[in-house]
């Protein structure tokens, strides 16, 4: 057992902001993230016996400050405060920016990357490094650390409960939904930190088991840039940043090591690399959002969308589609300021609406993006200050997608007993019986600004392959294909999405590529 | 038409406008509310807009000059172009002659009625330019955004979140691993 509460205060944890002077580290392996990849990868390197240095941009926030309220808490959790978005405003982009990284604000949906999708990235993408079989051994150990288990059904939110029903209704496939929670409270507020440390993200499990093996974390500095000698690292240069984590203190970290690891995630790993000037696979490409299309209904009775387990219930029963693109259900939680925005329209209209937020229900359709050549995800550039942002245009395919899948949700919500629906078009297109689904949804317009597109499973942009003229880092190991001491593991790495949530599979592959860079030790 | 040119266009057509003194050009942003305290990433015109907007957007309930406070507080963690972005999108939004343009309008938006101010808004939600409606969502999302995170705005919402949940933290890293 480790006291949480000891692990912030020891004296290998360094909060940038506080520090007097320009901080030079020196260390085995510096890892520059430590959201889901970077966390595990930490613990299993350092427990090897590895000097190893995480580097992390946001604060180290605990669940002293995670009070489930917004206003607390939502700007200092998520990138750019919660105004992250792609280029042209079309998708609204939820990633985490915290010590445990996305982990501490997801909602806990776990599984492991499909076999067919492992399968499809040694077919098309030329990962010939590890099969599924290599991974298993790898979840399983995740599993038991995390307490991933299924949720009984007894336990289902009505939010989610109403999305089960409707698709058991229909005939769909529905299922409950595997968490990485112990004793969970229900209090429903995952997506703000979770209040009693239920959850076991990589804040309260794989970081202090790095800290206890003798890892040093500092929070609270920003990666500018690798300097490069010849085809390796020399060193990592940040910016040690304020108590907010946002305005340089004036004072620098620099990092010298025998390997580098960027885990920052996707759009954020890609921009790193970016930034350094190292280019070459195709830095930025192929970055896939799961994007998101969303379905409120009103319902005679009380769904109190906020309380209970965010996520409990899904559906892939559209997953796969074959020529056209594939999606999966889930419901989402809904907080005043978080939905507020989702909600159409302003004024009186606005008000009306969410004054039924006690009796809505919010479900969502992903996309599963990546599998088809007119689907092929965003790039991500660099803004003039360096700042990441992602260009994802919307294609035809994806729009008519989001048209099918918004008549699904309707569909499941009038079978799950819903009395009214709404799009979240501005203005809404309302709908009230199913025989009128297709006529509303089809007279609907499918267009940026016209209806919105969110994402919180960002994946892609530095894609693991065995082609280097077309992936940036190798797939047996994650090492970059030229440069010889620099590794990416986190879910940038992935050559399409996933179909699924992403967590699960960054746990599993950063085990498996630690455990193997560890091995390299002896 | 990009975001970077639309706002340029409009800009130019604003500073065209102020060359040739034409009558639209002497009427300011109107003064609605002074900032609580030194505003961050908006200009103090762009911070007038913005209250004129919440007050349409968002519940009584919620203080306009508050709201737009927070804005401003909000988008200090946005990217600086996207922050630069924005405070050019309230400028263009405001700015008479762009509006005389697309919405048939002679005065700034701070100085309409409700009633009209309202009908702009509609007008760049239904905007046949994207960046139009992008920029009405920007700033409608925004607005509600941060007054729906003030427990004021809950009660009409049936909203009553527990609190001090934290003093029964587990505190033990390894809880519930097998």
């Amino acid at each position: 057992m480790t006291k949480l509460a000891l692990v912030r205060s020891s004296p290998n944890v360094i909060d940038g902001a506080a520090a007097t002077a320009d901080l030079e580290l020196k260390c085995d392996v510096c890892i520059i993230g430590t959201g889901a990849g970077g966390a595990v990868t930490a613990a299993v390197l350092a427990e090897a016996g590895f000097d190893v240095v995480m580097i992390e941009e946001g604060g180290y926030y605990t669940s002293n400050d995670f009070t489930m309220r917004e206003r607390d808490v939502t700007a200092r959790l998520y990138q750019e405060g919660g105004t992250r978005a792609t280029k042209d405003l079309g998708i609204s982009i939820l990633q985490g920016k915290a010590v445990g990284g996305t982990t501490v604000v997801n909602w806990t949906t776990s599984f492991r990357t499909p076999e067919d999708v492992v399968q499809h990235w040694h077919d098309k993408h030329a990962v010939k490094g590890f099969a599924y079989a290599d991974l298993a051994p790898h979840y399983d150990a995740i599993e038991k650390r995390l307490s991933i288990a299924k949720v009984a059904e007894a336990s289902m939110n009505a939010n989610n409960r109403k999305l089960f029903e409707g698709c058991k209704a229909l005939g769909w496939e529905a299922d409950t939904l595997r968490r990485n929670v112990s004793a969970c409270l229900q209090t429903g507020f995952c997506g703000l930190g979770c209040p009693v440390n239920a959850k076991r993200s990589m804040l309260v499990t794989m970081i202090p088991d790095a800290i206890d093996a003798n890892a040093r974390l500092v929070f609270r500095v920003r990666a500018d840039r690798f300097e490069t000698k010849g085809n390796a690292i020399t060193t990592l240069h940040g910016t040690l940043l304020d108590a907010e984590g946002m305005t340089p203190t004036g004072k620098k970290l620099t990092v010298t090591a025998k390997r580098f690891v960027a885990s920052c995630g996707a759009i954020n790993s890609p921009a790193l690399l970016l930034r350094s000037g190292i280019e070459d696979g195709g830095v930025g490409t192929r970055t896939f959002l799961h994007p998101v299309v969303g379905s409120a209904a009103i319902y005679e009775d009380e769904i109190n969308p906020f309380s209970g387990a965010p996520q409990s219930a899904a559906s892939h029963h559209f997953a796969h589609r074959d020529a056209d693109v594939g999606f999966f259900m889930e419901a989402a939680p809904w907080y005043p300021s978080l939905s507020a925005g989702a909600v159409p329209g302003f004024g009186a209209d606005h008000l009306a609406f969410v004054k039924q937020m006690k009796h809505t229900a919010l479900h969502l359709a992903l996309a599963v993006d990546g599998f088809h050549d007119d689907v092929p995800g965003g790039r991500v550039t660099l803004r003039p200050s360096g700042m990441p942002l992602l260009d994802y245009p919307i294609t035809p395919r994806l729009w008519n997608m989001f048209r099918f899948a918004q008549k699904r949700l309707a569909e499941m919500q009038l079978a799950s007993g819903a009395k009214e629906i709404f799009t979240l078009h501005d203005p809404p297109t309302r709908i009230t019986a199913k025989a009128d689904i297709d006529r509303l949804v089809d007279a609907a317009p499918y267009d940026v600004g016209r209806v919105p597109v969110y994402t919180a499973h960002q994946m892609g942009g530095c894609a693991m392959g065995d082609d280097a003229a077309r992936a940036v880092v190798r797939s047996e190991d994650l090492r970059h294909h030229r440069i010889e001491n620099l590794h990416v593991i986190d879910g940038s790495v992935f050559p399409t999405s996933l179909g699924v949530n992403p967590q699960e599979s960054i746990y599993g592959l950063a085990r498996l590529m630690a455990t193997r860079l560890a091995a390299r030790k002896s | 038409m990009n975001r970077r040119t639309f706002l340029k266009r409009g800009l130019i057509g604003g500073g065209i406008l102020v060359l040739g003194g034409g009558t639209l050009a002497v009427l300011p942003t109107k003064e609605l509310a002074t900032p609580s305290k030194a505003l961050v990433v908006l200009s103090p015109r762009s911070f007038q807009v913005l209250v004129a907007v919440a007050r349409r957007v968002v519940p009584d309930t919620a203080d306009a000059g508050a709201v737009a406070q927070g804005v401003d507080a909000l988008l200090e963690r946005a990217a600086p172009e996207a922050r630069a972005d924005f405070d050019k999108l309230l400028g263009l939004f405001e700015n008479a002659l762009p509006g005389l343009i697309f919405d048939g309008r002679i005065l700034p938006f701070t100085r309409l009625s409700g009633a009209s101010q309202d009908a702009v808004l509609r007008s760049w939600r239904d905007s046949r330019i994207a960046i139009r409606r992008n920029g009405y969502h920007a700033m409608r999302r925004l607005c509600l955004a941060v007054a729906y995170a003030d427990e004021a705005t809950w009660p009409a919402l049936g909203y009553s979140p527990p609190s001090g949940l934290n003093a029964i933290a587990y505190d033990d890293s390894k809880v519930g691993a097998s």
